[in-house]
């Protein structure tokens, strides 16, 4: 029974740490279209700054995260703007624009901070654990999953509460005529993709002290959220909770019983199904069937 | 009397609304049939039912005795039917004189295609096509620079090549000059007899032109069918239209 | 109206078209009486054989539209077809003529594996090597475009696909020499000519194999079914109201362009002399495109050179480790920036200049005969 709680928590911590990873990635690509490939690399951006602000700035992670999502929020508003901007009408184009800066992104940290690996510190406040259902759990993971929700209440507001997120889901639902009604359609675009570039570095900055940081640390990361949209279906953010979770879960439970080629070899298995069978993702409702 | 093409019955719905409500329609062989009707009355999704892009949720179409609502798109292509799209589709990237050749479909298989088709085998056919439609000039021209009408009438040609025997026109000449409607209405009549036409169109005058009966739609049924003047007489039809200024400026 | 559009004749037409093809073919034929150095001319010979690779992924994603990003898998498969019949001849000179692979031996094999069995003939290997990659990708095809899968979609089933079995052969240590491959092998010997990875011989084998896979994959876009496969790129859906079954013609030149990727792969065999996992991972996959866009991925020719030469640039570079690093960047963002503003590559490039350079002939020419009338030059 303890085992199994264990489990479920364990789930749970990788859940929200693939919700925050995600949560960028589905906001860009639902109401975009685009297959952001950089994404790992705004992930690992972030990782970088928590490095930096706390290397050279001696600045805690959790005074940092703002300047943190700034940062990067910046770095993905000049890409925005000068690279996918000019790619419009050619969907198949800008997953390869994305992924050739992403490799300039990786390239540019290897060549200025080198590539060996870097480790940032929990935050002291955090270090302590726990008790959850009589499971003793790290506080930060604690943290991470309130981290992740708020994060994903605070993102479902901007989209459905606020005038930007009214204008983006007008332009989603049709250029043009939202460009008639005066909406900037360029400028709501720039700045849905440095915030889904910020939160990137947000979750960076958030798993740096769980895992090591390096230059190539993106790549996983970015297959891992795109799993995540995929299931979640491309313009749910609710599915992309859900699908975080339950890829959590399974996850956890798969290494559990499986050794990791296996896990990884069943787990991409599930994509190719998936696509080919629903590609609209397990959220969402069928549309024009 | 045997039809040629019938629609038995035939819904659609879009998420619980009705497009098509119990749709009823039969055509001759060799006709040419106007199917008008107001904004949103279902007339696309009529062509869409008979060439296999949408798939009805009740009822049957029959061409030639051959159920098609069963078939895929390519399969009822191959048994004899052409579509043109209201929103004119057609291969961009490829020269017109290209455009025409792949909607020369007499093989469709891909082994039978692999062959070379060099010389000028074709090459006639596809000027005699490329005249009939007047885009002689831009036979080497990628489709993209087309205007807009000549992107219309590069459609068209496509399906005189095709050589469908029944031939589904959506809105041919929607951004057409008078003069272009009227060598399109010419083009229509040289058409008829030899092929089975349907024809959206909006164009009151184009539709007088080249019509023998008219169907009209509303709100996913058949309303009324007849010879213009029945049908402009006809009580519903005058209701139907009521409010977009009459019939004739739909 | 005019009273005749001048028209050349399709032959004439065909000949201009396949010029720059026979003109590069001829300079890699010639290439060794340039380059007397057999250490450099295996180089050569490996950015060649790259040059195949992504000749193939321009068939798929330049003429068909399908952005293959699990190329290298088809490439791998043929690279492995051709190591496991090397393997099996050195068997007896290894281990004894009744005994198995050296690394089969290491992991405790006892008998030989029912899929290596056949491979002791070289004949089914080199078939294997191309129809294995065409059936595999037919397979994928099928299940692909049947469900009218298409864009960005395409790409990820066809990544993730090559990751699973570049996983499988990792894992399968004992059957597949596992992260190492298939390394000691004996030389390819075909009619009694045997192929030294540094001879001139393998060189030419290899330069006959860019003339013919240069050449079918011409014919096949000049072919109707290649230009039905052009059609479906530009617009999917309104192909199959012609007749035709789009997915047929999908998975025909999927399947083309992957028994291309498995020669090449079997040929890159034989130059390295060994068949690693690498040859069917994401990297060299995601190099291939690259390579294609720089060079122009509506161009066979184009996609060639640009494989062979940045490879050959990278290959060059890479003495260095800073300058590689370095490399990396450059590539990155030149990759970017064709991809922005040049989308056919430096092909199209070379087009857009060849054109203006016959336009502003033709209007120098057309001074001089001024009052012969008008003639409008379309190439
Ligand atoms: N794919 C779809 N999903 C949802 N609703 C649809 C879809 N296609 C059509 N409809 C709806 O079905 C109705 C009929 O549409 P249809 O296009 O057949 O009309 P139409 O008679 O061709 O109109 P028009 O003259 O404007 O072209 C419309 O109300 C339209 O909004
Ligand atoms: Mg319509």
């Amino acid at each position: 029974m303890d085992q199994f709680i264990e489990q479920i928590v364990t789930g749970l911590s990788i859940g929200s740490i693939l919700l925050l990873v995600a949560l960028g990635l589905s906001i860009i690509y639902g109401s975009m279209g685009i297959i952001n490939l950089a994404h790992g690399e705004f992930v690992m951006l972030g990782a970088y700054a928590a490095w930096v602000f706390h290397t050279y700035l001696g600045l805690g992670l959790l005074a940092s995260l703002v300047p943190i999502f700034l940062v990067v929020a910046a770095f993905g508003w000049v890409i925005e703007r000068y690279v996918l901007s000019l790619l419009n009408n050619r969907p198949l184009d800008t997953i390869l624009a994305t992924w050739g800066v992403g490799i300039m992104l990786q390239q540019a940290v290897r060549l200025s901070v080198g590539s060996e690996l870097r480790y940032v510190q929990l935050p002291p406040a955090l270090s302590d654990s726990m008790d959850v259902f009589g499971i003793s759990v790290s506080s930060y993971r604690v943290f991470l999953f309130v981290v992740s929700i708020a994060l994903f209440g605070a993102t479902w507001l901007l989209m459905n509460r606020t005038p930007v997120g009214m204008k983006l889901r007008a332009i989603i639902q049709d250029r043009s005529v939202a460009a008639s009604f005066g909406i900037n359609a360029k400028r709501v675009y720039a700045l849905t993709f440095a915030y889904g570039a910020g939160l990137a570095g947000l979750a960076g900055a958030l798993v740096s002290p769980l895992k090591s940081v390096s230059p190539d640390m993106g790549t996983g990361y970015v297959v891992d959220a795109f799993m995540v949209v995929v299931l979640g279906g491309v313009q749910s953010l609710a599915g992309t909770v859900a699908s975080a979770f339950i890829l959590g879960e399974l996850s956890g439970g798969i290494a559990f019983l499986q050794n990791d080629t296996v896990a990884k070899a069943i787990v991409l298995l599930a994509i190719v199904v998936l696509i080919r069978f629903r590609p609209e993702g397990l959220f969402t409702a069928r549309v024009r069937a | 009397m045997s039809s040629h093409l019938d629609l038995r019955d035939v819904s659609v719905s879009f998420n619980g609304f009705k497009a098509l409500n119990a749709l009823n329609m039969s055509v001759r062989k060799g006709e040419l049939r106007c199917l008008i009707g107001p904004n949103g009355a279902g007339k696309t999704t009529a062509l869409d039912i008979i060439c296999g892009k949408v798939k009805p949720s009740a009822g049957t179409v029959s061409f030639d005795g051959t159920a098609l609502q069963d078939l895929e798109e390519f399969e009822i292509a191959r048994a004899g039917v052409g579509r043109k799209f209201q929103v004119p589709s057609v291969f961009r990237e490829l020269s017109v004189s290209e455009n025409l050749d792949v909607a020369r479909a007499r093989r469709t298989s891909v082994l039978g295609n692999l062959r070379w088709n060099i010389g000028n085998s074709g090459r006639e056919d596809i000027e005699r096509l490329a005249e009939l439609v007047g885009l002689t000039e831009q036979l080497d021209r990628p489709a993209a620079y087309l205007s807009h009408g000549q992107t219309q009438w590069l459609e068209i040609g496509m399906l005189v090549a095709q050589d469908a025997e029944l031939i589904l026109m959506d809105e041919p000449t929607a951004g057409m000059t008078a003069q272009e409607t009227r060598k399109t209405a010419e083009l229509f009549a040289r058409l008829k007899g030899k092929h089975t036409l349907i024809v959206v169109e909006h164009d009151m005058g184009f539709v007088k032109a080249i019509g023998d009966i008219i169907s009209v739609m509303h709100m996913g049924q058949m309303l009324a069918e007849g010879t213009a003047a029945e049908v402009e007489a006809h009580p519903e039809v005058r209701r139907a239209y009521l409010g977009s200024g009459g019939i004739s400026h739909a | 109206m005019p009273s005749h559009v001048p028209n050349s004749s399709g032959l004439q037409r065909l000949i201009a078209q396949l010029a720059p093809l026979l003109i590069v073919c001829a300079i890699v034929f010639a290439l060794p009486v340039l380059l007397n150095n057999d250490f450099l001319l295996n180089k050569v010979a490996r950015y060649l054989v790259l040059g195949i690779l992504t000749v193939s992924l321009g068939l798929s994603w330049g003429f068909g539209g399908i952005l293959n990003l699990g190329q290298a898998m088809s490439f791998g498969l043929g690279s492995y077809a051709m190591a496991m019949a090397l393997k099996l001849k050195t068997v007896p000179v290894h281990t004894g003529a009744s005994g198995l692979p050296d690394f089969m031996v290491w992991n405790n094999v006892q008998h030989l594996p029912w899929f290596w069995e056949p491979f002791r003939s070289l004949t089914f290997a080199i078939a294997a090597g191309l129809i294995v990659p065409a059936l595999v990708a037919a397979a994928l095809g099928w299940f692909m475009f049947r469900g009218r899968v298409t864009g960005v979609y395409v790409s990820i089933i066809t990544l993730a696909t090559m990751v699973v079995i570049n996983l499988v052969i990792i894992d399968q240590q004992s059957y597949t020499g596992g992260f190492n491959g298939i390394t000691d092998l004996a030389q390819l010997e075909i009619f009694g000519v045997a192929f030294d990875a540094y001879g001139r011989a393998t060189y030419y084998l290899v330069a006959c194999c860019v003339l013919l896979s240069l050449l079918v994959a011409f014919a096949f876009t000049k072919s109707k079914a290649g230009l039905i496969v052009q059609a479906i790129r530009d617009h999917e859906s309104r192909v199959r109201y012609f007749g035709y079954d789009v997915a047929l013609y999908q998975i025909f030149v999927f399947a083309l362009s992957a028994a291309i990727a498995g020669l090449a792969g079997m040929l890159y065999t034989v130059v390295m002399e060994f068949a690693s996992p690498t040859f069917l991972g994401v990297q060299l996959s995601l190099s291939v495109v690259v390579w294609c866009a720089v060079g122009g991925r509506q161009s066979l020719v184009g996609a060639f050179l640009g494989a062979v030469l940045v490879a050959g640039m990278q290959g060059a570079l890479s003495e260095s480790a800073a300058f590689l690093e370095t490399w990396t960047l450059v590539m990155g963002a030149l990759f970017v920036l064709v991809v922005l503003f040049l989308p056919k590559g430096l092909a199209g490039l070379a087009q857009v200049v060849w054109r203006w350079i016959v336009q502003r002939r033709q209007a120098a020419s057309g001074r001089v005969a001024q009052g012969v009338g008008q003639t409008e030059g379309s190439t």
